[in-house]
C-alpha cells in the first residue's frame, strides 16, 4: 500500500492517522459537554 | 549553510522579541500562586494542546528520532502511534479530566503535590520531589546541550555563549511570567513547529516525485543495508526488523514502548491537566493534540525514513554514511542541502522552538518541585512566588552546570532513563491515587521504592545500552551483562512497570478487602 509493502508498516500508519482522527472526532462530539 | 547568518539572525531577534511580549503578558497576569503554578487554572484549550504538544516534542524528538528513523526505518511509526493513541487520547481523555478533578479538588500546584495529597502523605510529596530534583537537570541538560549545539552552527557563535544565551532568555521568561509565559510562548512555539513541519513533508515527497514513488524507490534499497545492521535485524526501510532481534527489541522497548509509555508519567505534562478550567476545555484541546503529534514524530519518523532515497539519487550513498556515521547530523544535512533557503529558515526556527518549549517546562517543573514539594514543604513559603521564583533559579544554574560537566554521549543515553524511571516509579501508583476512591498509601510507596529499585538493577547489570558503559556489571561480574540476548537489549521500564503495577495491585487489593 502506497509503495509500502509490509502490511505491519501501513497498519501502523493507519492506526496514527485513525487515532489523531478519533482525537478529532473526540473533540468535536463532546465540544460542549463538561462545563464548569 | 544555504542561508546567510544575518537574514537568519534578523528572523531569530524579531522571534525572540515576541517571545519577551508573551512572558511581559505572562507577568502582568501572575498576581498570586495559583497563576505561577497552574496558570490560574483558567488555560485556553488551545494553549493546553499546542503547550502540551510543544513541551512533549523536543528538539531530540525531531533530530534525533529522526535520524534514528533514517537508520533503523519506518517500524519507528508505531512510536507515533502510541504518541497519539496513549499520549495524547488516553491521556487528555481518561487521565486528564481525572488529574484536573482531582488537582482542583485537593488545591494541588505540583505533580509532587497532587501525589501527596491524593494519599495524604507527606512522604510521597516529598520523594517525588526529590526524583524530580535528582533526575531532571540531566534531561534538562541535554535540551540545553542539544539546542546549544544547533544555535552554535546556525548561527555562527561559540558553544558557551548559545548555551549560556539559550539558557538565560528561557529561564527568564520562566521566572518572571510563570507557567501563564511558560504555556502561551508555548503556544506560540508549537504554531511555528506545524507550520514547519507540515512543509517538511510536502516539500520532501514534491523533491521525491509523490508518496508512492517515494516509497517504493526507498523500499527499493532494502539491499543497502549495512551488514552489521542486516546481522543484528535490519531488513530494510520500508519493513520491520525481524521479530525478537536485537534491532527489534530496541526499537520495540526501549523506543517504542519505553517512550510511548514513559510521557504518561512526565510531571511537567501531568501539570498542564491542572491548569484546565473544565473538562469542556480538555475535550477541546484533544481535537488539535492528536493531529499536532501527528505532524511533529509522524513527519519526523517519516522523512527520516526517506532521507536515505535523496542522499542515494545525490551521491549514491546511504543517509547515515553521506552524514558521516552521526544519526543526529542526517536531518539538519537533508535539510540544508534539499530544502530552498526559506524553509532552511522556518525549519531552523522549528528547531529552536521545540527546543525552548521543552526547556521552560522544564524549568518551571524542576524549580516549583523545589520551592513548594522539598525546600518549602509544610510551609508557608510553599506557595511564596519569590520562593518559587529563586527555586527555578537555583535549578536552572545547576542544569547549567550538569550541561557544561557531562559529555553530549552520556546525556543522550540519561534522556531515556529519565522517561523510563519516571514511568517505573510513578505511573502505577499515579494512576491508583486519582482514580482510587481510597488509595492505599502503603501500597503506593512499595510500588514507587519497587519500580525504581527493578529499574535500577535492570539498567545497572542487565541492560547493555548502559550496563556496559555504567561498568559496575563488569567490575562486579566481569560480563557487561549477567544475562544474554534478548534480555540485554530489553529496556527497563518494560521490567520495572509491570512490578511496579503488581506491587500496587496486590496492595490496594489488600487494603479493599480490610476496608470492605
Amino acid at each position: 500500500m502506497f509503495g509500502i509493502p509490509d502490511p505491519y508498516i501501513w497498519i501502523a500508519y493507519l492506526l496514527a492517522i485513525g487515532f489523531a482522527g478519533l482525537c478529532v472526532l473526540y473533540g468535536l462530539l463532546n465540544w460542549n459537554n463538561g462545563d464548569a | 549553510m544555504a542561508v546567510d547568518v544575518l537574514t537568519l539572525s534578523i528572523v531569530v531577534a524579531i522571534y525572540l522579541l515576541l517571545i519577551v511580549g508573551i512572558g511581559y503578558y505572562g507577568y502582568k497576569k501572575t498576581k498570586v500562586a495559583e497563576d505561577y503554578m497552574v496558570a490560574g487554572r483558567n488555560t485556553h484549550p488551545v494553549v493546553i494542546a499546542l503547550s502540551y504538544g510543544a513541551t512533549f516534542i523536543s528538539t531530540s524528538a525531531i533530530v534525533g528520532f529522526g535520524g534514528v528513523a533514517a537508520n533503523l526505518g519506518m517500524g519507528l511509526i508505531w512510536l507515533t502511534v502510541l504518541n497519539i493513541g496513549v499520549g495524547i487520547f488516553i491521556a487528555f481523555v481518561f487521565f486528564g479530566k481525572k488529574i484536573r478533578e482531582t488537582g482542583k479538588r485537593l488545591s494541588a500546584y505540583t505533580f509532587p503535590d497532587l501525589m501527596g495529597k491524593c494519599y495524604n502523605s507527606p512522604f510521597l510529596q516529598y520523594i517525588s520531589g526529590i526524583i524530580i530534583i535528582l533526575s531532571m537537570p540531566i534531561y534538562t541538560a541535554a535540551i540545553l546541550i542539544g539546542g546549544a549545539r544547533f544555535i552554535e552552527v546556525t548561527l555562527s557563535i561559540p558553544y558557551e555563549t548559545a548555551l549560556l544565551g539559550f539558557a538565560l532568555i528561557v529561564g527568564a521568561y520562566v521566572v518572571f511570567g510563570g507557567l501563564i509565559a511558560v504555556m502561551h510562548t508555548d503556544a506560540l512555539q508549537g504554531a511555528i513547529m506545524l507550520i514547519g513541519m507540515t512543509a517538511l513533508l510536502l516539500l520532501t515527497y514534491i523533491h521525491l516525485g509523490g508518496v508512492v514513488a517515494a516509497n517504493t524507490a526507498l523500499t527499493n534499497m532494502a539491499h543497502l543495508v549495512p551488514e552489521g545492521l542486516a546481522a543484528a535485524g535490519h531488513t530494510g526501510w520500508t519493513s520491520m526488523p525481524t521479530f525478537g532481534s536485537p534491532i527489534w527489541m530496541t526499537l520495540i522497548t526501549t523506543m517504542v514502548l519505553g517512550v510511548g509509555i514513559g510521557v504518561l508519567a512526565q510531571p511537567q505534562l501531568i501539570v498542564r491537566f491542572m491548569t484546565a478550567k473544565d473538562d469542556k476545555s480538555l475535550h477541546r484541546a484533544t481535537l488539535i493534540g492528536g493531529p499536532f503529534i501527528l505532524m511533529m514524530t509522524g513527519v519526523a519518523f517519516t522523512v527520516g525514513a526517506l532521507t536515505n532515497v535523496y542522499f542515494y539519487q545525490q551521491s549514491g550513498q546511504i543517509a547515515v554514511t553521506a552524514a558521516g556515521g552521526n544519526i543526529d547530523s542526517i536531518i539538519p544535512l537533508f535539510i540544508t542541502q534539499s530544502m530552498p533557503d526559506v524553509f532552511v529558515i522556518i525549519f531552523m526556527l522549528t528547531l529552536l522552538c521545540a527546543a525552548m518549549s521543552t526547556l521552560s517546562s522544564l524549568y518551571h517543573t524542576m524549580g516549583t518541585a523545589l520551592a513548594c514539594d522539598v525546600w518549602g514543604r509544610g510551609r508557608e513559603c510553599a506557595l511564596s512566588l519569590t520562593a518559587n521564583k529563586r527555586g527555578i533559579m537555583i535549578m536552572m544554574v545547576i542544569s547549567i552546570l550538569v550541561a557544561f560537566l557531562l559529555p553530549g554521549s552520556i546525556i543522550a543515553r540519561a534522556t531515556v532513563i529519565f522517561m523510563g524511571l519516571c514511568a517505573s516509579a510513578f505511573l502505577p501508583a499515579f494512576v491508583n491515587g486519582i482514580t482510587s476512591k481510597s488509595p492505599c498509601v502503603i501500597g503506593a510507596k512499595a510500588s514507587l521504592l519497587a519500580g525504581a529499585f527493578v529499574w535500577f538493577i535492570w539498567t545497572v547489570f542487565v541492560h547493555a545500552a548502559e550496563s556496559s558503559v555504567l561498568g559496575l556489571s563488569q567490575f562486579i561480574f566481569g560480563v557487561p551483562s549477567i544475562l544474554s540476548q534478548p534480555w540485554s537489549a530489553c529496556n527497563p521500564l518494560v521490567i520495572a512497570l509491570p512490578v511496579s503495577l503488581i506491587v500496587m495491585v496486590l496492595f490496594q487489593i489488600r487494603h479493599n478487602r480490610r476496608m470492605a
